[in-house]
């Protein structure tokens, strides 16, 4: 369709939006900008001030020192095992429920949804959630990071509502096929779901990237995630970089923070221009009301 | 459909499969793929619902989750006479409404800005960065306030000294700094994230409106404050009442991660109470009786507000 458009000159109004715009992409990024200069620069630098928004006398001593800290790769690898891991679970979980729960004719349908909803609005709390755990004998072991999070309700109703919208003739075309549910799943309805397997899938992936909580009360120190590592440097209970001088021990741990900072959220950085469109598109898969 | 043509009685229309065998016989792996999900939602989801009992009970280490004798709403008059829950219940809705205050209308203003800009490319750009920070974990965000924030070499202790000549502060221990770094690190945080709903909304405003208003000579700002704010009040109004909904459920983890000693007068709400006193010194029923009441009067807010959304837009969450 074409619309006439009309070249109206910039005014003094979209001067100053422009601006308040490009201050607001400033905000976002600057943060990031200022952790990257900190990690590359030198102590002597940062103590006496020099450091803003560019790295000065430039080495990669902070990385140096946490990539030589024994446990910051097992941490890392922990973190990206809870994250794969832990997304499959609910992927698959999520997948078969939402699958079921798209079929209205299903006799208990209204009752598992009133379940699923009345969950969403009153959960059981953290001391019954913690001694629950615990009476599982979960605590200490990787399951506490995977299984109470294996079905997200939020991203359940997002998949139930975008499957409910694929049509029945496909389903239909597939049972004369001699197809049964399990392979209509399988072969006809996933392949038809990726864009709204893919957005809850990254939720569910960032949901355990950034995790560190459940870490911190169920998991024991060789099982912390990146993120539980970064808040005891943060909070003084870890220390890197033992093998500096007493006296520029706080410096150090400036940059050596912002080290940690920078790897631990350099996935979500990098992939965050590929992944963002599927972010709104689940905001959006999910204000449609099934 | 077959079978029922040899049956002649039944017309084609009163047909209605019969429930029962024919049924699960025909759907049974639906209700397979139900089973596993089905046995998380009641293990994970509906089993610690029910170890709320543990408010009204004696908990006994190695005695089950559920605890020993009943002591009925003993843990409950506890805590009501409990100054520490008096000041988290305080500390709650003080530091609730003060986000609500601030970072209610910051997204609307900033989607009415960002939909003034003509340039959909940068539009697209700005409204694509605002919300990356949404995805950065609570801990990365502190993480970073304590270094922005840092009386010894941080960048707002260097600028405010270069600029006015003030003495380092230490924000982030100072018990009132606590809440404006609170509130402001929700507004760096979510800003962008919420104002996508009122985009959303606003791109959904019937054109016509404005051509007429074009044509009756509104300027910019009048037809944002005529047109654009009156169709949108729906949204609003919803966004509104879910915010007051959830008065009581702030930002847990980033409170307890702000947390220290020295602000704990002001920082110390509601969850990190129960966190307190449930986890640190296991005083299990003590906490889950906190736990529960805060719960309770969760989801009495939710569905006044709620009830009261639907009478009033016509808009309900449920």
């Amino acid at each position: 369709m074409h619309t006439h458009r009309k070249f109206r000159p910039l005014t003094f109004a979209d001067v100053l939006i422009y601006a308040f715009m490009i201050l607001v992409v400033l905000l976002c990024f600057i943060p990031f900008i200022y952790m990257l200069a900190l990690s590359l620069s030198s102590p002597e630098a940062i103590i006496n001030n020099k450091v803003s928004l560019v790295p000065v006398g430039i080495n990669f001593e902070a990385y140096n020192q946490i990539f030589t800290y024994p446990n910051f790769f097992k941490y890392y690898g922990n973190t990206i095992f809870y994250t794969a891991a832990g997304t499959f679970i609910s992927l698959f979980m999520t997948t078969l429920f939402a699958y079921a729960m798209s079929k209205r004719f299903l006799k208990g349908h209204k009752l598992v949804m009133m379940l699923i909803v009345f969950s969403m609005f009153f959960s059981g709390g953290l001391i019954p959630t913690y001694l629950l755990i615990s009476n599982l004998h979960l605590t200490g072991t990787v399951w506490a990071m995977l299984l109470p999070f294996a079905i997200n309700q939020f991203n359940l109703i997002i998949l139930i509502n975008f499957l409910r919208a694929i049509p029945t003739e496909i389903e239909e075309a597939a049972i004369i096929d001699g197809l049964h549910y399990f392979g209509i799943l399988r072969r006809v309805i996933l392949p038809l779901s990726t864009p709204a397997l893919a957005t809850i899938g990254l939720f569910t992936a960032v949901f355990f990237w950034n995790d560190w909580f459940n870490g911190l009360i169920y998991l024991n120190t060789d099982q912390y995630p990146v993120m539980l590592f970064l808040r005891n440097i943060v909070n003084g209970t870890a220390m890197v970089g033992d093998g500096a001088g007493a006296a520029d021990k706080s410096t150090i741990a400036m940059s050596i923070k912002s080290a940690v900072i920078i790897t631990s959220t350099l996935p979500i950085i990098i992939l965050y221009p590929l992944l963002q469109r599927f972010f709104v598109a689940g905001l959006t898969v999910g204000s449609v009301k099934g | 459909m077959t079978e029922t043509t040899i049956a002649s009685k039944p017309s084609l229309q009163d047909y209605t499969p019969r429930p029962g065998r024919r049924h699960f016989r025909r759907y049974w792996q639906l209700y397979v793929m139900m089973v596993l999900p089905l046995i998380h939602f009641l293990l994970f989801k509906y089993a610690p619902l029910i170890g709320n009992v543990l408010a009204f009970r004696r908990y006994r280490p190695g005695m089950g989750p559920y605890g020993t004798e009943w002591v009925g709403l003993a843990y409950f008059e506890r805590f009501m006479q409990d100054p520490a829950f008096w000041r988290a219940f305080g500390n709650t809705l003080i530091l609730s409404f003060g986000n609500i205050l601030i970072n209610f209308p910051i997204p609307i203003i900033f989607a009415l800005l960002l939909n003034e800009v003509r340039a959909q490319r940068f539009k697209k750009f700005v409204q694509t960065i605002s919300y990356m920070p949404r995805f950065i974990s609570t801990v990365v965000v502190i993480a970073i306030l304590g270094e922005l924030l840092s009386p010894s070499s941080g960048m707002l202790n260097r600028l405010l000294g270069a600029l006015f000549g003030m003495e380092p502060i230490y924000f982030v221990n100072e018990p009132q700094y606590f809440r404006p770094i609170y509130i402001l690190s929700e507004t760096w945080q979510y800003t962008g994230w919420t104002a996508i709903i009122y985009l959303a909304a606003i791109a959904g405003v019937n054109r016509e409106l404005f051509e007429a208003a074009d044509i009756d000579g509104a300027s910019r700002f009048q037809k944002v404050i005529y047109v654009t704010i009156p169709s949108i009040m729906s949204t609003i109004m919803v966004m509104l009442i879910l915010n007051v909904g959830s008065l009581l459920s702030l930002g847990f983890e980033k409170v307890l991660l702000l947390y220290t000693p020295s602000n704990a007068m002001v920082s110390d709400i509601i969850d990190t109470l129960v966190y307190r006193t449930g986890l640190a010194n296991q005083n299990y029923s003590y906490a889950t009786a906190i736990g529960l009441f805060s719960g309770i009067v969760g989801v009495i807010l939710v569905s006044t507000t709620n009830w009261l959304s639907r009478k009033m837009s016509g808009e309900s969450i449920y």
